[in-house]
């Protein structure tokens, strides 16, 4: 194990050991290192595969940023060794290579693969002969992907939360300008939340400041920051955001980039410094900036051997100098250009570039080649939230240059650098976004003054990476992720995806796990490169969310779902009713034999829950004209006690809901609505009353009143055995509502019915639903009452040919056509909504028509089967079919062609490859007359 | 009977007791119920220790009045105004809610409906009563925001529903009643994960004066 001396500040406990297995190998590690630098220590070179060609992968970042030590850890893909703490009795797994790591049959792809899989090859190979596509396809799904799913997971196995947070200031990143930022914007007096992605132990906490350590800010979307920290998520609403992200050092761009043993500088240092793992013995460095030089030197003390530093700056600086005075060559304006070896580096050649080509190269033998291409502002987040970038020629990256109102950039990310400048810029950042909610005192504001008054620190000078070194001389990756080289931009570019976001989509860099992190500066330099244009003219890709990776799972939240049920539903449940969702409601369908309930409520009684109902009580000395202007038909002229059905129409004058109308008293009515259109009629009257002003006020008590319905031949005598109102046929008359008392409940009781039986619809509070709907079974249960449900329901009332609204009807239906004629009163005085419309279309005849239809021969067409015309092409549609056990035929409804909407006439359906015959029946086929139901 | 007496839930005989939505949910965990005022109501639990975390204790019981017509600067938006251990709260220019016992509403120039068993309700309280909040609520309940008498109508648990900030760290939920089962389960999801559990109506009475 290759562990140095320890180090200031590392992050492992030596003295406490744990271990893991990887590929089924035991691996000891030290408390406090990840996977990453565990493996990275027990000699572990090669961490994954890539992704099209299946090349080695080491360590690159050690910064959770790049693709290159993705991996499976305990079944769960998607993991980076490199952050992923280490654990006792974990188990990791390699993803990407078959049959192992070390031996990948795909690594075919690399050595022969290159004419098949170019850019988008998808749309170029494995497309012909097409009837081999499902093959393809099979073959491709089983090589593609980075980690496998578990395909059984029957239950959810791990509690994510889901967590609101609102703040004045949210501050992401918790380096030294957030921290900055954070404390002082808390001392002003601001409410603050500070989200970095370090682990507690790392940030640390700080007064007046609640502290998401190891969170990943994954977006922002006008002004929500959602938040992941390991099983939950948190929704961060913050009057004004702080992004203090950093930058993101670069990779550079040569032949052989992806080798293990090619690093970042900075995922070197990491290694050395946290988990005092040695990274290489002998080290190649190319820098574009101090970054470079500075890792050269702190490796240089940690024992690594620096063999040669090229900076691709044409002047040595002091640090540069103090290098070679060190005994280390330094080669000013040069760059690597290739790194060689089988498993991992083994040379390295540098060269000046002049300005495209190589000269003066130099081989050395290494085993580390750091790579320092200058670093770009992480600005993913910024960008989200509404700021622009431009392209700073200076610096070689785009750089912040315009921000929303209320977002603020902190530190390294607002192109400040050095310690102390980029904490006095979080600083100012926090005063000022906590003086803009009106925070601080008369101290914080003089501060604020000074620092906004402060010089700007001196740039440092930095060279701009090259495009591309060593071109000829292998695979040169702009994109790690997605295995896209520098070649695959141009031959993009040449196929005529031009524009950054088309070369994006074609090519799919920036489109990886690192979501640009890596490859979006490269993939610019090379587009301009290639088309002769700036990096400014060439721009970036559009900032997405997420910007880290994260499970679906944390997304997901709680596994609840809205429902309402009504306050009897214990009762169903009990009763064992096959319950399905009805809209939002949970509804029971029936109680275990529909045709039973459906005939019992013919034959005996049945009894239904219907507090599903809408329910709107209409008050106010203009409720009658209030109605009379929304549906087709009247109400004011409605006498007290008694009930009216109605249909509302729309504008155009087509059916939008139905229900029926009790009145109260002079200045009240009880209206009801389907238990689906429920919401949107009371939208809709409260709309139009906002509109006319008219002396009327809307209650809706949809949810706060139960209701159930009785109906059936012994009806009569359980409603007299359990309320107060006399039920004769001469004193409680059909579509008469009287208030009474039922089981010791004051209730509304509608004579009323859909079924062609003798029915009562009994209203009261759902707070009695239960003791009412107790005291009906109880005493029904001597007459053979049933409970039944929503389907012999729906076989009943289709025995009456009542439409069921939004099953018969759609929005193109009127009145007329559905065969409701009487309902439009265009006699009224009063204007009401539709009325235009439908006096236009009481003056033309209707082309199609709704009627009832039967067939005896036991065939039940599907609902939405084809009503065939005469010529053969499709002319109508069934809405509604059952099987009526009490007639014993199948009856339903459709929409025919007008000319055959007569008793008798024929009509051919066609039905999932088979064609019936039915006739059209015009009038109800139970109790045709109402006597039952008016008895 | 006059033609809205039918709304509230006071039954013609006194042996018929008025129930939550949630009552058998509150029987599952161990409630022990007692008639009070003409509703069956959980008033206590074995083991309701929550002091340090959270409770919830069903409230829907409490009176309910909704009151319309011209309503004065005395009733002011966001704010629930407390009068007689009643809730007063405004929730749009001719509209407010009362909740809490009847008051007398006979001498007031508005239009009362009882809407009792339209809303249901829950009180939740104790110091994690934010933290268990902000797992299914987004309203901006710190106190800076919504300080003690707020009023708050938004969604709750992905439904319609109005919160009032009753006491520090005590918070009353009315939402639809048919969505109490469904409201409770998420509550109980949430407190129960914070270490908390439900109260009956005299122990949320002691955890009040405590």
């Amino acid at each position: 194990m290759s562990r140095l001396a320890p180090q200031p500040g590392e992050r492992i406990d030596r003295s406490k050991q744990i271990s893991f297995t990887f590929d089924g190998k035991r691996v000891t590690a030290l408390e406090g290192d990840t996977v990453g630098s565990a493996l990275y220590a027990a000699g572990q070179r090669t961490f994954s595969r890539s992704f099209k060609y299946h090349r080695r992968r080491g360590l690159m970042c050690v910064a959770g940023q790049c693709p290159n030590c993705i991996c499976s850890v305990d079944g769960a893909p998607g993991a980076r060794a490199c952050t992923e703490p280490a654990r006792e009795g974990i188990v990791v797994e390699h993803v990407n290579a078959e049959p192992s790591l070390e031996h990948d049959v795909m690594r075919i792809t690399d050595i022969a693969g290159g004419p098949f899989t170019p850019p988008g090859f998808y749309y170029k190979t494995f497309i012909r002969p097409r009837k081999l596509w499902p093959l393809y396809e099979k073959v491709l799904r089983n090589v593609a992907g980075l980690g496998k799913l578990r395909k059984e997971q029957p239950e959810r196995e791990w509690r994510t939360e889901y967590r609101r947070r609102h703040a004045d200031v949210l501050v992401v990143g918790g380096g030294i300008a957030g921290r900055a930022a954070a404390a002082a914007a808390a001392g002003a007096g601001a409410d603050v939340v500070l989200v970095d992605e370090g682990l507690a132990g790392q940030t640390g906490p700080l007064d007046g400041v609640e502290l998401i350590a190891g969170g990943s800010a994954l977006g922002s979307f006008d002004g929500l920051v959602p938040v992941w920290q390991g099983d939950t998520l948190h929704q961060i609403r913050a009057a004004k955001l702080v992004f203090a992200t950093g930058t993101i050092e670069q990779p550079l761009v040569f032949a052989g980039n992806d080798l293990p043993g090619v690093m970042l500088s900075g995922g070197a240092l990491r290694l050395a410094q946290n988990y005092a793992v040695l990274p290489g013995r002998r080290a190649v460095i190319a820098t574009t900036t101090d970054r470079g030089l500075v890792a050269a030197q702190a490796l240089r003390t940690a024992g690594v051997e620096i063999v040669a530093v090229c900076d691709l700056r044409p002047e040595v600086n002091e640090l540069g100098s103090e290098l070679r005075r060190a005994g280390v060559p330094v080669f000013a304006g040069h760059t690597v250009i290739e790194a060689r070896g089988r498993t991992g580096v083994q040379t390295a050649v540098i060269a000046a570039l002049n300005p495209s080509f190589a000269t003066d190269e130099h081989e050395f033998d290494c085993d580390l080649v750091l790579m320092s291409g200058g670093a770009t502002p992480a600005t993913s987040l910024l960008l989200q939230a509404g700021a622009r970038t431009e392209y700073d020629e200076r610096r070689g990256h785009f750089a912040i240059s315009e921000l929303p109102a209320g977002v603020f950039a902190a530190g390294d990310v607002a192109g400040v650098s050095g310690d102390e400048t980029v904490a006095r810029s979080g600083e100012l950042a926090g005063l000022r976004a906590a003086h803009e909610l009106g925070f601080g005192d008369a101290d914080a504001r003089g501060r604020l003054q000074v620092l906004e008054t402060a010089p700007a620190a001196e740039d440092k000078a930095v060279a701009v990476a090259p495009p591309v070194a060593g071109s000829g001389r292998g695979k040169c990756f702009a994109c790690f992720c997605e295995d896209v080289t520098s070649k695959d931009i141009g031959l993009s570019i040449d196929e005529g995806y031009d524009s950054i976001e088309l070369s994006k989509r074609y090519t799919t860099v920036t489109m990886g796990p690192c979501q640009g992190r890596m490859c979006q500066l490269q993939s610019v330099r090379l587009m301009a490169q290639h088309n002769g244009t700036s990096l400014a003219d060439v721009g970036v890709t559009t900032a997405r969310p997420p910007w880290v990776s994260v499970p679906m799972g944390i997304l997901g939240g709680r596994p609840v779902e809205p429902a309402k049920r009504s306050s009897i539903h214990a009762r169903h449940r009990a009763l064992g009713a096959t319950v399905k969702w009805a809209g939002d409601w949970r509804r029971a369908y029936d109680y275990g034999d529909p045709a039973g309930e459906a005939l019992a409520v013919n034959r005996a009684a049945g009894l239904i829950d219907v507090s599903t109902l809408g329910k709107l009580l209409v008050r106010g000395a203009d409720a009658g004209a209030f109605l009379d202007r929304l549906y087709p038909n009247r109400f004011s002229d409605l006498k007290t006690g008694r009930i009216r059905y109605g249909v509302i129409s729309s504008d155009a004058g087509r059916i939008v809901d139905d229900g029926t109308i009790c009145r109260l008293d002079d200045e009240t009515y009880y209206v009801t609505t389907t238990s689906s259109g429920a919401g949107a009629v009371e939208e809709w009257f409260g709309w139009w009353l906002a509109d006319w002003k008219m002396d009327v006020r809307l209650t809706d008590l949809t949810q706060g009143m139960a209701a159930v319905n009785l109906a059936g031949p012994r009806a009569r005598e359980i409603m007299s055995a359990v309320c107060d109102i006399d039920c004769s046929a001469d004193t409680f008359k059909y579509l008469d509502g009287k208030l009474g008392t039922v089981a010791g409940v004051k209730a509304l009781v509608l004579r009323i019915g859909f079924v062609g039986e003798v029915g009562y619809e009994i209203h009261c509070p759902a707070a009695f639903g239960e003791p009412v709907w107790d005291a009906l079974m109880e005493a029904g249960e001597p007459h053979g009452l049933k409970p039944f449900g929503l389907e012999p329901q729906r076989i009943l009332r289709l025995q009456k040919l009542h439409i069921l609204v939004g099953q018969d009807t759609d929005s193109e239906s009127t009145p007329f056509a559905a065969a409701m004629p009487w309902i439009v009163k265009l006699d009224k005085e009063q204007d009401f909504i539709g009325k235009w419309a439908l006096r236009h279309y009481a003056e033309q005849p209707e082309s199609i028509a709704l009627v009832g239809f039967t067939m005896s021969n036991g065939d039940v067409p599907t609902e939405g089967a084809v009503v065939l015309g005469e010529d053969g092409s499709p002319a109508g549609q069934v809405t509604s079919s059952r099987h009526s056990p009490v007639l014993e035929r199948t009856i339903g409804m459709a929409w025919v062609p007008a000319a055959l909407a007569r008793d008798g006439a024929r009509i051919t359906i066609s039905d999932v490859g088979r064609q019936l015959v039915a006739e059209i029946q015009t009038r109800p086929f139970y109790d045709p007359d109402g006597e039952l139901l008016r008895s | 009977m006059s033609a809205l007496d039918f709304l509230s839930p006071v039954a013609a005989d006194a042996g018929v007791l008025a129930r939550s939505p949630m009552e058998l949910l509150a029987v599952d965990a161990g409630a022990r119920l007692e008639a009070r005022d003409g509703w069956n109501v959980a008033v206590s639990y074995p083991a309701a220790a929550f002091g340090e975390s959270v409770s919830w204790c069903d409230t829907s019981h409490l009176r309910k009045l909704q009151l319309q017509g011209e309503l004065d600067e005395s009733l002011p938006f966001g704010t629930a105004v407390r009068r007689d251990g009643v809730w007063w709260c405004r929730l749009t220019a001719g509209r407010a809610l009362v909740v809490g016992a009847r008051p007398d509403v006979s001498e007031l120039p508005y239009e009362v409906v009882d809407v009792t068993s339209v809303f249901a309700s829950l009180t939740i309280a104790g110091p994690l009563a934010r933290e268990c909040l902000a797992r299914f609520c987004a309203l901006d309940l710190r106190p800076s925001v919504t300080p003690v008498g707020a009023l708050r109508p938004g969604s709750i648990a992905r439904q319609p529903g109005t919160l009032i900030c009753e006491a520090q760290d005590r918070y009353l939920i009315l939402f639809g009643w048919a969505t109490a089962e469904y409201v409770w389960s998420v509550v109980a999801d949430a407190a129960g994960h914070l270490g908390g559990g439900p109260v009956g109506i005299d122990q949320l009475q002691e955890l009040s004066n405590a």
